[in-house]
């Protein structure tokens, strides 16, 4: 069962592709296509573009190289839709928190240079393999998801500080990217050091079925309603603003 | 094969830091009915001295440099403590705001928006303000500063009677005291 083409293989390859194609698709009809661009460019492409894969991994007659390179160029162009994306999700966060945009953007601007540095760093210790392509592919994963994990890091750490609500598909979205980024993080630290050897097609079982994971965890929160648990009104109650009254006139008086 | 590992454990941590913090997220609130009762008071007078430089100025013209150093430590960890409450409460007083908002009642809306604004930037000069006082604790003999917590903190106060008297128009606010 847990072997490369058995049929659990096939439908973790093939499954998530389907969802984010039907995921596209009530997008496009609810009309979040407008809200979340980057984010309905990046399922109609994951969709595109896994579909291609899976396609070219299941026929015998492409060559091993094809596969590889194609990889690799999904892969690159991959990092730039993810990379668009996070940034839809931090605008959105910030939206409607004017005082804290200065300040966000100069400190998502400094980790992300910090995890660039670290991620040339992680890139420097690599372990090749025979076939440069595909150690360059595990590479290249490793330190790209080092940085998206990171920074989808950073704006949970950011909101929670600041207390700052998330809208129901903001966090679904942001949820779903952390949990694939962390997951890919751990997949690609060991197939880039080759640290399973022969039995690697063990960690794609996993992955596989964490993007089928985040893939559910985008449906839910883009197309289930979200209650609305911030509906009641927060009374300060009478002995605390009387505090708060002698504070200032305490001031005041001074 | 140590670098392998070590971003293995990373990566469980932040994905555990991530499911938590979006767990919380909804957990934090629900239980926002309650959050105007952690509201902390400040001593504001006592704050004001403490970060008065002219106070600084007298203590190191009357204490030997080591004495100095011990007693400006000392002040600096009583001036966090002040800070972290009032990080405390402007927390709290953003979630107050955000659920005003959400309640939906037009006669709130701009007092919450106002108040979560004011309560943000108070939040975020308290971040800034620890930084700097954990910084200075090191160096003892560093000048610092943190009246824009105090300023800001004064337009809080305003902000949350304001709502407050909004949203219990029974309740007596003595909002002559404003300047």
């Amino acid at each position: 069962m847990l072997q490369p083409h058995s049929l659990l293989w096939h439908y973790l390859s093939i499954a998530p592709y389907i969802l984010l194609v039907v995921l596209a698709l009530f997008m496009l009809k609810r009309g979040l296509h407008r809200e979340f661009p980057a984010f309905f460019f990046y399922t109609v492409f994951e969709a595109a573009g896994g579909g291609i894969l899976y396609a070219m991994d299941v026929i015998s007659w492409v060559p091993g190289p094809v596969y590889w390179w194609s990889y690799f160029s999904f892969l690159i162009v991959e990092v730039f839709v993810k990379v668009v994306v996070i940034g839809e999700v931090f605008t959105h966060l910030l939206r409607s928190y004017p005082p804290l945009g200065r300040l966000a953007r100069v400190l998502i601007s400094g980790v992300g240079i910090i995890l660039v540095f670290a991620a040339t760093i992680i890139a420097a210790y690599a372990n090749p393999a025979s076939f440069w392509l595909i150690s360059a592919t595990r590479i290249l994963g490793r330190s790209v998801s080092v940085v998206q994990c990171g920074l989808i890091l950073f704006l949970f750490v950011f909101a929670a500080h600041f207390h700052l609500r998330w809208g129901g598909p903001v966090l679904g979205i942001t949820l779903g990217f952390g949990v694939l980024a962390s997951a890919h993080v751990g997949h690609w630290a060991l197939m880039a050091d080759w640290l399973l050897g022969q039995k690697t097609y063990l960690l794609d079982f996993v992955i596989m079925a964490t993007y089928q994971v985040c893939v559910l965890i985008w449906f839910y929160y883009l197309l289930v309603p979200q209650k609305s648990v911030t509906t009641f009104a927060v009374p300060l109650p009478e002995h605390n603003l009387e505090i708060w009254n002698r504070e200032l006139e305490r001031l005041l008086h001074q | 094969m140590n670098l392998a590992i070590v971003l293995v454990i990373a990566a469980v941590l932040a994905l555990s830091i991530i499911l938590r913090l979006a767990v919380t997220r909804s957990l934090q609130v629900k239980g926002s009915a309650n959050a105007a009762v952690k509201i902390r008071p400040i001593d504001i007078e006592a704050f004001r001295n403490l970060i008065d430089p002219a106070e600084d100025d007298y203590l190191r013209r009357g204490l030997s440099p080591a004495q100095f150093r011990v007693v400006r430590r000392e002040r600096l960890r009583a001036m966090a403590a002040y800070v972290h409450a009032a990080a405390g409460n402007a927390a709290v007083l953003v979630r107050a705001g955000e659920a005003a908002l959400a309640s939906g009642d037009p006669r709130l809306a701009a007092a919450a928006r106002h108040l979560v604004n004011d309560a943000l930037v108070l939040r975020r000069n308290t971040t800034v303000a620890l930084a700097r006082i954990y910084l200075a604790l090191p160096w003892p003999n560093s000048g610092f500063a943190a009246e824009r917590v105090v300023d800001r903190y004064e337009q809080l106060s305003g902000a949350a009677m304001l709502l407050g008297r909004l949203q219990n128009p029974a309740v007596p606010v003595r909002l002559s005291a404003l300047p």
